[in-house]
């Protein structure tokens, strides 16, 4: 019979049978909708659970598997009827096959990779400062500076070029508004969220410390993040945070929608656009940041938002996130053409988000299906429509 | 039992069949937590589950069921807890929630006709965008599926003004369990999209002559047949329901110190004010959700919640009403803010399973009035037990009356023993003239009081002419053979070889059967290898094993409830 004690070991135990069996959750999983057979759904799974606790299953290579299967996106927890934190229960799981050596393989890869490098794609941090390529004369300066704000650009928008605008465009927006701000350039390491997707919960607070302890000595009192995730994971893993909780940490669209409510940022009219935004699942469902882009759209004058259904906290997941994206890239991918297919239905020719792995599931899902649609992370959208200088900054104060 | 996972696969696509365990295992399951003895009377998985996505795949499936004697059990999402959609003997499981399709819609004729596997939400999501709703709809709509709940029957959000959700059907095509593809009532299609005409035709003249020769009225008359029959008569595929304008929507909720002041309140309510819906929960209930984030404001207090669904004049006038009758009731209207979140909690009844972690649920039918006696009793013959009772008002002067039995699965014994509780307060509730609110699988024994006895004679024979070698569904509503497990097989066998012992043994000599001993001394006998009294007692347990086989469902629940009535009671004390 399978030893389950890891479940007690993180209290999760009563989990399984606190389940009502209501579905609500597996309606709403995208690996479920995609898949459709309730194995791969999270109602399905804690059957599975259950039954192995009972000794009628296996925890093989099979069920690891299946765990993997997952974007860890929060929609099943934001639903459940009994409040079990579900993702929460996923990770936990994870730590257990990875304890148990079933780990699927491109997930492995990860935790070497973070290991040998520091971040998610076998890179360096060297290649953390490619982004900064024609704009290195803004830049060069901020890096480790002192400064009240720091922006923390996460692994995929430092190390993917496709991405690398999203940094340059939040560098205009802060230069723009005579930001006091300093990046962390190449010492910046990865946040340690991937740990906890690949079962490493260990590994976590050593990441972010490695990090925080950076910004701790920049006297830095604000963080702004490109990726949600950084932010999640720092709040729920860093020691350093839980007991100084005076550092604020922002995602670009809460920073950047005070930067305009502070009149920092002044916009000038777009040629009629059409947009519509994308709530990444931790930004809207953990982070609670729904309003804040929506505002910053309705403030840019010729852009209008029309919303997707679902949207804001019942936003459908991108398919990308939990490493859903390295460990089954075609049901990765499956999941953005689904959602794609919510924005295209609109009369939206562009997507807004703020989150990079949406980004870049969007864009693969955009070559997969066809479909012709402009993705944007919030910065860009908001750069590219900023007035000439003259008239923003301390000026326009 | 074989299957054939290729055949199958041929005839629904083969992606839309797996026969692997895990699958199995879990659609075999409904909502409730049964204890391990169950499956000791019913099959624990179905061999294979199916998914089909159109009417003539779902054809070829029943007419391969048919040929090959496989029992077809059709499942929405598995939501109810009555045993409706898990297996009794094994076989393939329909799964319609890939049929999802609205099909047609006519604001004028204020009529939808969707698939069975569309989801509630979906399907409210969908006409909200066009200033409609249900009349009735199920608080589990984020999950149940059209089919599941028409199926049943029931009262849902919107009984309150609507009544039974099968009241809002005009119209429902099915496939009988021989292949017939039929349409009962008024199904709505457009008639350029409908493909089926001649299939229907066919069917609905052989089921005319049936039905005539049953002494029942047209196919367009015989709506019941399929509809709150829980899948035993056939498998719906299409439904037509009626569509209410989506008026203004005001919910309210009202605090008590009792459940006398709260029912008072409500019979008045339901007659001056028309509500669209109105839920009690008992002391114990919210009691139990203080814990819960949110629940703690009306903790041990008797609320009643609900809504209105009317134009804006009616409804300020029904609001100063409600609040009235209220205050004249010793009652508390709470603030917009607890009644909007009172109406967001109609989908989660189940939050209360946080406390348990396992559930046996009960739920009756019991007229308004004696909601408190009720109430006052389960709570006298429960008090050893952890409960939450709540409830849905019918506008007809009935209410659903749930009690949710808190207990852990995990500790075997007293789950098994504690599983009577659910018996126990039917019968209490049946005192008070309630009856069970849901067939299903376990409350077979009561079918002929749920539907009355008219109806549930023309229902039966209706299910011997439509399907008589008990394919669709069996064991469900009409009660059947059981499927007996290891330890229900060695139970029976140990009884019997018992009963023979001592029959053979003592009782002869015992009563003075002297021929008997004689018999059994005789020198004849005393030729065989084994001695004789122990043959006899094989032969008592081969006949235990199959009086073990042989018992239907119902008969095995009236021996085993009061059995465990009887250890519970020797356990509990
Ligand atoms: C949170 C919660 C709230 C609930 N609220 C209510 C409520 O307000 N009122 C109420 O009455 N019940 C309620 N229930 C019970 C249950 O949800 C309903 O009975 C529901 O309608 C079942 O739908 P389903 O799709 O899950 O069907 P299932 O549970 O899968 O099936 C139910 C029955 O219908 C049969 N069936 C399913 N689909 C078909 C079909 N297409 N053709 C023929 N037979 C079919 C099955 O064989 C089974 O007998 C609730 C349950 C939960 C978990
Ligand atoms: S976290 Fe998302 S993908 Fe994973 S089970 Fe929950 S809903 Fe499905
Ligand atoms: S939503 Fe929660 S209670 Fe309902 S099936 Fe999913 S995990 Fe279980």
């Amino acid at each position: 019979m399978t030893k389950m004690d890891f479940l007690e070991r993180y209290g999760q135990e009563d989990e399984p049978y606190v389940c009502a069996s209501c579905g609500n959750c597996t309606l709403v999983c995208p690996v479920f909708r995609e898949l459709k057979w309730e194995s791969y759904g999270p109602r399905g799974k804690l059957h599975i659970v259950k039954s192995i606790i009972e000794g009628e299953g296996e925890f093989g290579e099979d069920f690891a598997h299946k765990i993997f299967l997952c974007n860890l996106c929060e929609h099943c927890t934001s639903v459940c009827t009994t409040g079990i934190s579900l993702d929460r229960f996923w990770e936990v799981a994870r730590a257990e096959v990875r304890q148990r050596g079933l780990m699927p393989k491109p997930a492995q890869f990860v935790l070497d990779s973070l290991k040998a490098r520091g971040d998610i794609m076998w890179m360096g941090s060297a290649d953390r400062l490619l982004w900064m390529e024609d704009i290195e004369a803004i830049v060069k300066d901020r890096v480790m500076k002192s400064a009240k704000v720091a922006y923390f650009l996460g692994c995929n928008v430092s190390l993917k070029s496709q991405l690398h605008d999203v940094a340059r465009s939040m560098v205009k927006i802060m230069e723009y508004a005579e930001v006091d701000y300093t990046i962390l350039g190449d010492k910046e390491i990865c946040c340690g969220a991937p740990l906890g997707w690949a079962g490493n919960f260990e590994g976590i607070n050593e990441m972010a410390e490695k990090n925080l302890e950076l910004i701790h000595s920049l006297g830095v009192e604000t963080v702004v993040f490109s990726c949600p995730s950084c932010i999640q994971t720092w709040s729920e893993y860093s020691r350093y945070l839980k007991e100084e909780n005076d550092l604020e940490l922002l995602t670009t669209s809460q920073y950047i929608n005070r930067l305009v409510r502070e009149g920092r940022l002044k916009f000038d009219e777009q040629p009629m656009v059409t947009v519509t935004y994308h709530d990444s699942c931790i930004s809207a469902r953990v982070l609670k940041v729904t309003e804040e882009p929506r505002e910053i759209i309705e403030d840019i004058p010729g852009v209008y938002n029309v919303e997707m259904t679902p949207s804001r906290q019942s936003t459908r997941c991108c398919g990308a996130h939990g490493l859903l994206d390295v460990v089954d890239p075609v049901l990765s991918s499956r999941i953005a053409e689904m959602r794609l297919r919510d924005a295209t239905v609109t009369p939206a020719s562009r997507i807004i988000t703020e989150c990079p792995r949406c980004i870049l599931a969007f864009d693969l899902a955009k070559f997969t299906t066809g479909y012709d649609m402009k993705v944007q992370d919030i910065t860009q959208i908001v750069a590219e429509s900023l007035s000439p200088n003259d008239v923003g900054g301390d000026e326009a104060k | 039992m074989k299957v054939d996972e290729i055949r199958i696969g041929d005839i629904v696509g083969a992606d839309n069949v797996s026969t692997t365990h895990e699958t199995c295992m879990i659609y075999s399951k409904d909502v409730t937590s049964l204890p391990d003895m169950a499956y000791q009377i019913i099959s624990p998985k179905f061999d294979v589950v199916t998914q089909p996505v159109d009417v003539p795949s779902l054809q070829n499936l029943v007419w391969y069921a048919l040929d090959n004697n496989i029992p077809l059990v059709p499942r929405g999402n598995g939501t109810s807890g009555w045993g409706g959609s898990i297996p009794t003997r094994g076989g393939i499981c329909v799964d319609l929630s890939s049929m999802s399709r609205i099909l047609y819609f006519n604001e004028f004729e204020q009529a939808i006709t969707v698939e069975p596997g569309i989801t509630w939400r979906d399907l409210l999501a969908f006409l909200g965008r066009l200033g409609f709703t249900l009349p009735v709809y199920p608080s589990s709509a984020t999950a149940a599926t059209v089919g599941g709940f028409v199926a049943s029957g029931g009262l849902g959000i919107g009984s309150t003004r609507h009544g039974n959700i099968l009241k809002q059907v005009l119209g429902i095509e099915a496939i009988l369990p021989n292949g017939k593809i039929v349409r009962l009532g008024k199904v709505m299609l457009d008639p350029k999209s409908d493909t089926l005409q001649e299939k229907i035709e066919e069917g609905n003249s052989w089921l005319s002559q049936e039905l005539t020769a049953a002494g029942l009225g047209t196919p367009e008359q015989e709506s019941k047949l399929i509809t709150g029959t829980y899948g035993t008569l056939g498998i719906i595929t299409k439904v037509t329901l009626k569509t209410i304008p989506n008026l203004q929507l005001v919910p309210f909720a009202c605090s008590f110190y009792s459940m006398t002041d709260l029912v008072n309140v409500a019979t008045k309510i339901i007659s001056e004010a028309q509500p669209y819906y109105l839920r009690f929960l008992a002391d114990n209930y919210t009691s139990k959700l203080r814990v819960l984030k949110g629940h703690e404001l009306e903790e041990g207090k008797y609320v009643l919640t609900g809504a209105l669904l009317d134009t804006i004049y009616q409804n300020e006038d029904n609001i100063e009403r409600i609040q009235v009758i209220t205050k004249e009731e010793n009652g508390t209207t709470l603030d917009d803010k607890r009644a909007w979140f009172y109406w967001d909690e109609r989908l989660y009844p189940l939050r209360i399973k946080r406390h348990g972690p396992s559930l046996v649920p009960a739920e009756m039918l019991a007229p308004l009035e004696m909601l408190p006696d009720i109430l006052d009793e389960t709570k006298a013959e429960l008090q050893k037990s952890k409960v939450a009772i709540e409830g849905t008002l019918s506008n007809d002067g009935s209410s659903s009356f749930m009690v949710w039995i808190l207990d852990d699965e995990r500790k075997k014994i007293s789950f098994t023993i504690g599983w009577q509780r659910s018996f126990q307060i039917a019968a209490l509730a049946e005192k008070f003239g309630g009856l069970p609110y849901a067939v299903g699988l376990w409350n077979g024994r009561h079918a002929k009081k749920f539907y009355g006895d008219h109806t549930y004679k023309e229902l039966k024979i209706m299910k011997k002419r439509l399907d008589p070698n008990n394919l669709m569904n069996p064991v469900k509503v009409f009660g059947g053979r059981v499927t007996a497990g290891r330890i229900s097989t060695t139970f029976g066998f140990l009884v019997g070889f018992i009963i023979a012992l001592m029959g053979g043994g003592f009782v002869p000599s015992l009563l003075g059967w002297e021929w008997l001993t004689q018999l059994m001394n005789s020198s004849l006998i005393q030729a065989f290898p084994v001695p004789l009294l122990l043959l006899v007692s094989f032969v008592g347990g081969f006949a235990g094993i199959a009086a073990i086989r042989l018992m239907t469902l119902n008969q095995a629940l009236s021996i085993g409830i009061p059995l465990l009535r009887v250890l519970s009671k020797i356990l509990r004390k």
